[in-house]
């Protein structure tokens, strides 16, 4: 059975909401029992109570090392080991580079990079314990090439692939993966928020940009069935790479 | 876990070159899900024997240098099963030469199956899906369209190429509902490698070439590595991922040493 997600235990960050909920979601409908982590304590508990008693809440800031190394003591002790991890907790700054305060780009980079550092440092010795398992990072097309707005996002997500191609190599030995998955635009808040400035400092239509590159938006939905596939024993020899959603937009000059 | 119904039910697929190894895999992976599955190979008795095993498979035979045998491949399947939802580009061949040593011939020996024939495929392939609304087409590349790769330039030049009419096919259809994705398999052990390790090792200078496989993808990879993917790709599961290269090799091409 494709993607099949039976009896692993997982850990998913930033999952209160939007990609990191979905890929909660559908780990638990394949089979796995999931620990989600947030920042947000109670957005985290409504999301929990919603996906019901395969779902764990461990609230988590991914930036602190003491918080992310007790959350993988939290999900080991709640789930009786640990197989796969998403980190998947990361946010955006919406605005030219030179416009970008020092304190922003920081907490981005704490977040988007630094996080998943910490998270495939200490996942590390869980996976390693149950034998092997596998490591997904959330990067991003913006990890292949710019996008004006998101300069620091980009530069975080091709700071993102760099980290999962070493890991892959340096983990190998002990039967971890490590992979990443790159969406494009998704229908979620991060793109809802970027509309409004991207349209201000284009004076294109972020629709019409959307339809020429990529057809549609994506859904998170799309990007959790890819992350599943990566997780899941199907992709036992993918190690060090990065799958692709965009609707084709990667893969045109225009 | 709930039963589902298959990922691929009832769709057609054809895999091109699936007599033996990735592609024979491949059948029998879309055969699992569900899919009805047009074995093909210009060894016929390979391919029958392929198809024999699955559970609703069909052959023919098929020399994909052949321009006019693709499409009455294609032809002669819409006629019969109302339409094509899937397309395997899979056949290719390889011999070990230096480039500088390679003839002309066998240059274009090796593009005529592994370039012109993936462009046949494609082209008769995308015909005929957007005419029914829509498929996928997974087209077999490799991690050598993606660097250089001594002794097997006219291979790798050819999957290089592969890759990119993968990206152009996928941008020209997908008003049409066809979606197009190349997977980038590392070295897996089938007869095209394993028969060919010595001539890596006189011709690269090396005592094991195995040795070095292990060193580079953890493991040689095995059929069975890479089938799944291309069951992902051609399922709906990846229906918002076309023009993209999907790379399955250990970790080969994830490091620069």
């Amino acid at each position: 059975m494709l993607s099949d997600l039976t009896d692993k235990r997982a850990v998913v960050t930033g999952a209160a909401q939007g990609l990191g909920r979905a890929v909660a979601e559908l780990f638990i409908e394949r089979g796995a029992r999931v620990v989600l982590t947030d920042i947000d304590a109670d957005a985290l508990k409504q999301t929990v109570a919603e996906l019901g008693d395969a779902a764990h809440a461990v609230p988590c800031d991914v930036t602190s090392e003491t918080q992310v190394a007790e959350s993988i003591r939290a999900a080991v002790e709640l789930l009786g080991g640990l197989d796969i991890v998403v980190n998947n907790a990361g946010i955006e700054i919406g605005k030219p580079l030179v416009e970008q305060t020092v304190e922003e780009f920081d907490r981005l980079m704490a977040i988007n990079v630094k996080g998943v550092f910490l998270g495939i440092k200490h996942a590390t010795p869980a996976l390693a314990a149950a034998g092997g398992g596998n490591i997904v990072n959330m990067a991003s097309v913006a990890g292949l090439g710019g996008v004006p707005l998101l300069g620091s996002y980009c530069g975080s997500k091709a700071a993102v692939l760099r980290l999962t191609e070493t890991a892959a190599i340096e983990l190998r030995g002990v039967g971890i993966r490590v992979n990443a998955v790159c969406p494009s635009f998704i229908d979620t808040q991060m793109v809802e928020r970027l509309v409004s400035p991207f349209e201000g400092a284009t004076g294109a239509k972020f629709s019409d940009v959307v339809a020429v590159k990529q057809q549609r938006l994506g859904t998170s939905e799309e990007v959790a069935e890819m992350v599943a596939f990566l997780a899941s024993d199907d992709a036992r020899f993918v190690t060090g790479a990065h799958y692709t959603l965009d609707g084709g937009l990667t893969g045109s000059l225009f | 876990m709930a039963s589902r119904e298959p990922l691929l039910k009832d769709r057609i697929a054809i895999v091109t070159g699936a007599g033996k190894g990735l592609g024979a895999a491949c059948a029998a992976e879309l055969d699992s899900e569900g899919a009805l599955v047009v074995v093909t190979d210009i060894d016929g008795d390979s391919a029958a024997k392929t198809a024999a095993g699955l559970t609703r498979g069909e052959s023919a035979v098929c020399d994909v240098r052949d321009d006019a045998a693709l499409a009455a491949l294609v032809d002669d399947v819409v006629a019969r099963h109302g339409r094509l939802d899937v397309m395997v580009a899979n056949a290719g061949i390889a011999t070990v030469t230096p480039i500088a040593e390679m003839s002309l011939e066998e240059w274009r020996s090796v593009l005529s199956v592994n370039l012109d024939g993936v462009f046949s495929s494609v082209r008769y392939a995308a015909r005929a899906m957007a005419a029914s609304g829509g498929g996928s087409i997974i087209t077999m590349a490799s991690v050598t369209g993606l660097a250089g790769s001594p002794l097997i330039g006219h291979y790798a030049a050819a999957k290089a190429a592969v890759i990119s009419l993968t990206q152009t096919t996928a941008i020209e259809m997908r008003p049409h509902g066809v979606r197009i994705n190349a997977v980038c398999p590392g070295f897996i052990g089938t007869e095209l490698v394993t028969e060919r390790a010595h001539l890596f090792e006189e011709g690269l200078g090396i005592e094991d070439f195995n040795a070095v496989i292990d060193m580079k993808q953890g493991r040689m990879g095995e059929v069975g590595d890479v089938a799944p993917l291309v069951t992902f790709l051609a399922s709906d599961r990846s229906r918002f991922s076309t023009a993209s290269a999907f790379v399955v090799d250990g970790g080969l091409t994830a490091s620069l040493v």
